[in-house]
C-alpha cells in the first residue's frame, strides 16, 4: 500500500496543479488580454468541464480508489494502528506527523473520499465563476478533512480541524447564495472556530500537563498521551473545551445557531460534503480522542452529554417536521441524526459506540444524496427549495422518484437498512446505560419517519406545485447519485463489513472509559478475562443476522 | 538630612509634571511639564547617587539632561511646524484623530 | 620624567566586534544623511534607500558573524548573546522591509530622503541597543535613541495635518512613558545602589529588599513606563491615533520593531534584573496581559480604517506576547521571541498591501480599498489573506505556531488561564480579521470612488509656507503614486510566503530562538 501521505495530500496537490495549470494555459492562450474578465470568459468558453474541475475530479477519484484499497486491506484482527506514518514534525513542541488507519477512521476515510468525489463530479456539471479558486479550496478542504481523520497526534488533529474550516469559509463566502452570504459565512466560521480555538487551548494543556505528570518531554502523540492520564480535575475542564468544539461542529442543539444560515447560503455541492463529512469529524473526535484521553470526565459528564444528544434529537426532529425549506429539513434532520450518534457514543459501551460509528457513515451516505436531490428538485421548481412549491415531481420522473425513495427510506432507518442497524445498536447501548433516555430517544426514530416521508411525499407526490416542471433525471446527475445509492444498498445488505472491521478499535476506545468506571481491582479481570471475548462474539453474531 | 526629604521633593516635582501633562492644554506647557517629570527623576537619581556614594546615578542624570534637550527640540520643532500649518495650538483641538 | 608624547595611556578595551552591528547602523545613518545632501534627484531618491539597505545588510552580516557570542561589552552595559542577536535579526528585517515600503513614499520625499533614512537607521540602532542593554543607563539611552527619531518619522508627511498631529501626540505620550520609566529606574537604583542588571538581581535576591515599598514602587513605575512604549492596556490609548496618523511605512516600522525592542527590554529587565520580585509583578503583568488582549481585540472590532484596526490588533498581540514574559521561564522567552519573529512577517505582509493600495486607490487605508482585490490583484490579496489568517491564529501559518508556543509556555508556567485568555482573544479577533478577507474575496470592487473620498486625502491646495525640516523637494509632485511598485509587492509576497513557510516548517525558527532562552539564566 502507498503511504497515507499520498492519500492525504493528493487532493490538495490536484487542486493546486489544476489551478496552476489552467492559469498557465489561460495566460498562454489569451490573445485579447482582458485581465479582469479573463477567468469568467475562460470558464464559460470551455463550458463546465474546465481543466481545474477535471484535475480535481481525477484527484478525488484516485483518493477514493486509495481509500477503498485501505478498507479492503484493513486487518480486523486487532485495534492496532495500521499503515502508520510517523515522523517528527516539530521536535521542540513534541508534535509528530503521525498518520494511521484505525478501525475508527477507515470507513470515514471511505465516506470522505466518496462524498468528495461525488460532489466534485456534481460541481463539474455546473460552471463556476473563478473555477481555479473554487476547486483549489474544494480540494484543500478534502485534504484537511482527511488529515483530521488520519491524524494520530493531538496537535496535528487540532491543526487539521481548524484548517478544515478555512476553505469552507472561502467556498461559502465566494460562491454562496445571496442573500446573507457573507453574514452567514462569518457567523458559521466564528461559531465553529470559537469551539476549535477552545479546543486548541485544551489540547495544548493536555500535552503540557501530561508531560508534567509523566516527567518527560512534551508530546502530543495520542498513544503516548493515552499512557499518561490526567488528573480528573484537569480532565473535566479540558473535556468541556473539546466538547464545545465537537458539538458546534456537529451541530448539537444549543450550539447549532450557525446551521440554518449556513445551510441556506452554501452551494449545494459544498453543502453535500459539509453536511456529510464535517459533522462527522466532531463525532469522530469524541470517539477517537475524548473517550480514550479523558475517560473520567466522559463518565462524569455522561448524563449532560446524553441530555444534549436527546435535546438535539427532539429539537432537530421537531424542526425538520415543521420547516418548509427542503435544505433546512435536511439540516435539522442532521441535527437529530447527530444527536443519535452522540447518544451512542456517550452510552459509553461498545454497542452504542459501534452503532454511532456505523451511523456516522450511514448519515453521510444519506444526507449527501438527499441534498443533491433537493438541488435537483429546485431546478424543477424554478429555483425554489420550498417544499410548498414542489409537489407532483414524480409524475414524469420515476427513476428520480425511486432514487429519492431509497434515500428517504434509509433516512428514516427502515428495518433492513444499515441505518436501522446503526440506530438499533445505539438504542441498545443506551438502554444498557440509561433506560429513561433510551425510551425518550426512541420517539426520535418515529419522528424521523414522519419528516422523511413528509419531505418525500410533499415533493414527489401531492398536487403539482405552481411552477413545478417534472422531468427525468439526467444521466450525469444520475451518475452523481448512483454510487451513493449503491453504497447505501450495499451497506444495507452487508453492514457487518463496517461493524466487523471497527469492532476492536471501538472496544479499545471505550475500554478506557469502562476501566475508569469499574473499581480498580476488577478492571484487569474484566479487560483480559474470557467473559468479555465471549460476549463480543455473541454480539457480533447477533448483528450478522439483520 | 534624611533621604526622604529629597525623595519627597522629587516626587512632588514629578507629580506636578504628570498632573500638568494631563491637565494643561497648551503643548508648550505640556513640554515644560514633561521637563518637570524628567527633572523630578533626576533629583531622585542624584540624591540616591549621593546616598550610595557611587556615580552611577549621576551619569544617568547627565544622560537624561541630554535626552531631555533632544526631546524639547523635537517637540518645539513640531509645534512650530503645526503653527505654520495654521493648526490650533491647543491639544484639545487636535481633533483630527479622534481618540 | 617621561615626555607626555610617549606616555602610555591604558585605554579601555573596546570590543569592536561586538559593537560592529551598531557601528554599521550608526555609520550608515551618517552616510545617508550626507549623501542625501547631494543635488541629483536620482541620487536622493534611489541611492539613499539603496545605501540604507546596504547599511542594514552590513549590520545583518555582522550580526550573523557574531553568532553564538556570549559576552558583555562596554563595561557590562551591553550583552551580546543569542537573545540580542535574534532580536537584531528581526529588527533589521523589519527595517529593511520599511525601507522598501518607503522607497516611493510621500513621507520620504517630503522629509528629504537623507533625513528620513538617517532617522530610520538611528532608530534601529536604538532598538538594537535596547535589545542588548544590561544596565539601566544603556536601557534609557537605547529607549530614547529609538523613540526620538520615531517621533520625527511620524511627522514626516509634513503637508498632512494628521501626520504632524500624530508625531506630537506620540512625542507627548512617549515622553511621559520615558519619564515614568526613568523614575522607576531611579527608585530601583535607590533600592539597590546599582544600575547593572546583574547587580540589581543579586541585590534583590538578598534579604527583604524584594518586598521593599521603594523597590515595588520602582517596579510598578517601570511596568507602566514600558507599557506605554509597547502599547499595553491601559496605556495604549495613543496607539490607534498615532498608527493612523503616521505615514504607513512608518506605521509598519513602529508596529513591528518597537514591539521587538520593547519586549527585548521586558525579557531582559524583568526576567533577569527583577526576577526575584517576580511574585509581585508576575500576577500584575498577567492581569495586564488579559486586559490588553480583551481591550485590543474588542477595540479592533468594527474599525473601518485598516491602520486603526491593525493598531488595536497590535495591542492585542502585545497582550499575547506579554504572556511569555509573565511566566519567566526559558520556554516563555523562546515563545515570546518566536512570536515576535512571526509577528514581523504577518504585519509586514499586511502593511505592504495597505501601502500598495494607498497608492493605487484614493480610498486610503479604508477597508473599502481592498474590495474586489482577490479578482483584480491576487498577488496582493493572497499576502493580505495569509496575514489576516495568521494574525487570527489559523493553522499552517506562523501565527498559529506562535500562539501554540505561547499557550504551551503559559500552561507550563502555571498560567493556564492566561492560555485560555489568549484563545478567547483569538476568537474575538476573528470578528475583525475575517471581514477583511471577505472584502477582498467576496465583494466586488467599487465602480468609481466618490470625489468626497478623494478630497480628504489630497494635499490641501494653495502655497505652503516653509516648514521646519521641510526640504527643497516639496515642489515635486505630491499626488498619489500610480504605476508599478515592485518593491512593495516583493515585501508583501515574501512576508506572506514566510508566514506560510514557518507555519508549515517552523523547526528552523524554533532552532533560531532556542538559544535566546538559554542566555538569561532562567529555568
Amino acid at each position: 500500500m502507498p503511504p497515507l501521505s499520498i492519500l492525504l495530500w493528493l487532493p490538495f496537490v490536484c487542486g493546486l496543479l489544476g489551478a496552476l495549470a489552467s492559469a498557465v494555459l489561460a495566460r498562454g492562450g489569451r490573445t485579447n488580454a482582458e485581465a479582469s474578465a479573463g477567468d469568467a470568459s475562460a470558464a464559460s468558453g470551455r463550458g463546465a468541464w474546465g481543466a481545474p474541475g477535471v484535475v480535481a475530479l481525477v484527484g478525488s477519484l484516485v483518493a477514493l480508489g486509495l481509500a477503498i484499497a485501505y478498507i479492503a486491506d484493513y486487518k480486523s484482527g486487532g485495534a492496532a494502528l495500521q499503515h502508520v506514518t510517523d515522523t517528527v514534525w516539530i521536535s521542540t513542541l513534541g508534535i509528530h506527523y503521525k498518520l494511521a488507519v484505525t478501525g475508527l477512521n477507515v470507513f470515514l476515510l471511505g465516506l470522505t473520499t466518496l462524498l468528495f468525489a461525488v460532489a466534485t463530479l456534481a460541481a463539474n456539471l455546473r460552471s463556476w465563476e473563478r473555477p481555479r479558486l473554487f476547486y483549489f479550496h474544494f480540494m484543500l478542504a478534502e485534504s484537511a478533512v482527511l488529515g483530521a481523520f488520519l491524524a494520530q497526534d493531538l496537535a496535528l488533529f487540532v491543526s487539521f480541524f481548524d484548517l478544515m474550516l478555512i476553505p469552507f469559509y472561502f467556498l461559502i463566502g465566494g460562491w454562496g447564495r445571496e442573500p446573507g452570504r457573507i453574514k452567514a459565512t462569518i457567523k458559521l466560521v466564528i461559531y465553529t472556530l470559537v469551539g476549535s480555538l477552545l479546543m486548541l487551548a485544551a489540547a495544548i494543556a493536555t500535552g503540557v500537563l501530561a508531560s508534567q505528570q509523566g516527567g518527560g518531554h512534551i508530546t502530543f502523540v495520542l498513544s503516548a498521551l493515552h499512557a499518561l492520564p490526567l488528573s480528573s480535575g484537569s480532565q473535566e475542564w479540558i473535556f468541556l473545551f473539546f466538547a464545545a468544539a465537537f458539538l458546534v461542529k456537529m451541530p448539537a442543539f444549543p450550539l447549532h445557531g450557525w446551521m440554518p444560515d449556513g445551510y441556506r447560503a452554501m452551494p449545494i455541492e459544498v453543502l453535500m460534503v459539509f453536511s456529510g463529512v464535517l459533522s462527522k469529524v466532531g463525532a469522530y473526535g469524541f470517539l477517537a480522542i475524548v473517550l480514550p484521553l479523558f475517560p473520567q470526565a466522559a463518565v462524569h459528564f455522561q448524563t449532560l452529554m446524553l441530555l444534549i444528544a436527546l435535546a438535539s434529537i427532539l429539537y432537530g426532529s421537531a424542526q425538520a417536521f415543521s420547516q418548509t425549506d427542503a435544505r433546512l429539513i435536511a439540516g435539522y434532520s442532521s441535527v437529530a441524526q447527530l444527536g443519535f450518534i452522540t447518544l451512542g457514543i456517550f452510552s459509553l459501551n461498545s454497542q452504542g459506540a459501534q452503532g454511532a460509528l456505523l451511523q456516522m457513515v450511514n448519515h453521510g451516505l444519506v444526507v449527501a444524496p438527499l441534498l443533491f436531490i433537493v438541488g435537483l428538485l429546485a431546478k424543477r421548481t424554478g429555483g425554489s427549495e420550498d417544499v410548498r412549491q414542489m409537489g407532483g415531481l414524480a409524475f414524469r420522473a420515476p427513476v428520480l422518484a425511486s432514487l429519492f425513495l431509497v434515500v428517504a427510506l434509509a433516512t428514516l432507518a427502515i428495518p433492513g437498512s444499515s441505518n436501522f442497524v446503526g440506530e438499533f445498536l445505539i438504542l441498545l447501548g443506551v438502554f444498557k446505560a440509561k433506560l429513561a433516555i433510551a425510551i425518550i430517544a426512541f420517539s426520535g426514530v418515529v419522528l424521523a419517519s414522519v419528516y422523511a416521508l413528509r419531505l418525500f411525499i410533499r415533493a414527489m407526490h401531492n398536487r403539482v406545485g405552481p411552477s413545478a416542471d417534472s422531468h427525468e433525471i439526467s444521466i450525469l446527475d444520475g451518475a452523481v447519485l448512483a454510487p451513493l445509492i449503491a453504497v447505501i444498498v450495499f451497506l444495507a445488505l452487508y453492514p457487518q463489513l463496517a461493524l466487523h472491521r471497527s469492532e476492536r478499535s471501538v472496544k479499545a476506545a471505550v475500554a478506557s472509559v469502562q476501566a475508569s468506571t469499574v473499581p480498580a481491582q476488577t478492571v484487569a479481570r474484566v479487560i483480559s478475562g474470557p467473559r468479555v471475548v465471549h460476549r463480543s462474539a455473541t454480539f457480533a453474531d447477533s448483528v450478522r443476522t439483520p | 538630612m534624611s533621604i526622604a526629604w529629597y525623595l519627597a521633593v522629587s516626587a512632588i516635582v514629578f507629580s506636578l509634571g504628570a498632573i500638568g501633562v494631563m491637565t494643561r492644554r497648551n503643548p508648550l506647557v505640556v513640554l515644560l511639564c514633561l521637563e518637570l517629570m524628567l527633572n523630578g527623576a533626576n533629583l531622585a537619581l542624584i540624591a540616591f547617587s549621593r546616598m550610595w556614594g557611587n556615580g552611577d546615578g549621576q551619569i544617568l542624570a547627565i544622560v537624561v539632561m541630554t535626552v531631555a534637550a533632544c526631546e524639547v527640540c523635537i517637540g518645539l520643532g513640531m509645534i512650530v511646524a503645526i503653527y505654520r500649518r495654521h493648526l490650533p495650538i491647543d491639544v484639545d483641538e487636535l481633533r483630527e484623530l479622534q481618540g | 620624567m617621561i615626555p607626555l608624547a610617549t606616555a602610555h595611556l591604558k585605554g579601555p578595551h573596546i570590543d569592536f566586534a561586538g559593537l560592529s552591528p551598531l557601528i554599521a547602523l550608526l555609520g550608515g545613518s551618517v552616510l545617508v544623511l550626507i549623501v542625501g545632501l547631494l543635488g541629483s534627484r536620482w541620487i536622493r531618491a534611489q541611492a539613499v534607500p539603496s545605501l540604507s539597505l546596504g547599511a542594514l545588510g552590513a549590520a545583518l552580516g555582522l550580526t550573523i558573524w557574531q553568532w553564538n557570542a556570549q559576552k558583555s561589552i562596554v563595561s557590562g552595559a551591553l550583552r551580546i548573546d543569542d537573545l540580542a542577536l535574534v532580536l537584531n535579526l528581526v529588527l533589521i528585517a523589519g527595517a529593511a522591509c520599511t525601507v522598501l515600503l518607503a522607497w516611493r513614499s510621500l513621507a520620504a520625499r517630503e522629509a528629504a530622503h537623507g533625513e528620513f533614512h538617517a532617522l530610520l537607521l538611528s532608530s534601529v540602532a536604538g532598538m538594537s541597543l535596547l535589545a542588548a542593554a544590561q544596565n539601566t543607563v544603556a536601557l534609557f539611552v537605547g529607549l530614547e535613541l529609538l523613540s526620538i527619531p520615531l517621533y520625527v518619522l511620524c511627522a514626516t508627511e509634513l503637508k498632512r495635518e494628521h501626520s504632524l498631529e500624530s508625531g506630537l501626540k506620540y512625542l507627548i505620550v512617549g515622553s511621559v512613558g520615558s519619564a515614568t520609566l526613568l523614575y522607576g529606574l531611579a527608585m530601583i537604583y535607590g533600592a539597590t545602589g546599582t544600575t547593572d542588571f546583574a547587580g540589581i538581581a543579586s541585590a534583590l535576591s538578598n534579604g527583604s529588599l524584594a518586598t521593599d515599598p521603594l523597590t515595588l514602587t520602582g517596579v510598578a513605575l517601570c511596568v507602566a513606563g514600558l507599557c506605554f512604549k509597547s502599547s499595553i492596556a491601559p496605556f495604549h490609548q495613543w496607539t490607534p491615533d498615532v498608527y493612523e496618523g503616521a505615514p504607513t511605512p512608518v506605521t509598519a516600522f513602529m508596529a513591528v520593531t518597537t514591539k521587538v525592542a520593547a519586549f527585548g527590554v521586558f525579557l531582559r529587565f524583568f526576567d533577569v534584573a527583577l526576577i526575584d520580585t517576580q511574585v509581585s509583578w508576575g500576577p500584575a503583568l498577567a492581569v495586564l496581559a488579559t486586559i490588553t488582549i480583551l481591550v485590543g481585540n474588542v477595540g479592533a472590532l468594527g474599525q473601518s480604517s485598516l491602520k486603526r484596526m491593525l493598531a488595536y490588533s497590535s495591542v492585542a498581540q502585545a497582550g499575547y506576547m506579554l504572556a511569555g514574559v509573565v511566566v519567566s521561564t526559558q520556554l516563555g522567552v523562546r515563545a515570546t521571541v518566536f512570536y515576535l519573529a512571526a509577528y514581523l512577517f504577518m504585519n509586514m505582509a499586511a502593511f505592504a498591501v495597505i501601502v500598495a493600495r494607498e497608492r493605487q486607490t484614493d480610498l486610503g487605508d479604508s477597508i473599502g480599498a481592498l474590495a474586489g482585490l482577490g479578482r483584480e490583484r491576487p498577488l496582493l490579496a493572497w499576502p493580505m489573506t495569509i496575514s489576516m489568517l495568521a494574525l487570527a491564529g489559523i493553522p499552517a501559518t506562523a501565527g498559529f505556531m506562535g500562539k501554540f508556543y505561547l499557550i504551551d509556555a503559559a500552561v507550563s508556567g502555571g498560567y493556564t488561564w492566561l492560555g485560555v485568555a489568549i484563545v478567547v482573544g483569538s476568537m474575538i479577533s476573528l470578528g475583525y480579521y475575517l471581514p477583511v478577507i471577505a472584502a477582498m474575496w467576496m465583494r466586488e470592487a467599487p465602480a468609481a470612488t466618490s470625489p468626497n473620498d478623494a478630497s480628504v486625502l489630497a494635499p490641501t491646495p494653495g502655497p505652503l509656507p516653509a516648514l521646519a525640516g521641510g526640504s527643497s523637494e516639496l515642489d515635486e509632485d505630491g499626488g498619489p503614486l500610480s504605476g508599478s511598485q515592485p518593491e512593495v509587492l516583493v515585501v508583501a509576497v515574501l512576508a506572506g510566503a514566510a508566514t506560510i513557510f514557518f507555519g508549515v516548517i517552523p523547526q528552523p525558527l524554533f532552532d533560531l530562538v532556542h538559544g535566546a532562552g538559554s542566555g538569561l539564566g532562567l529555568f
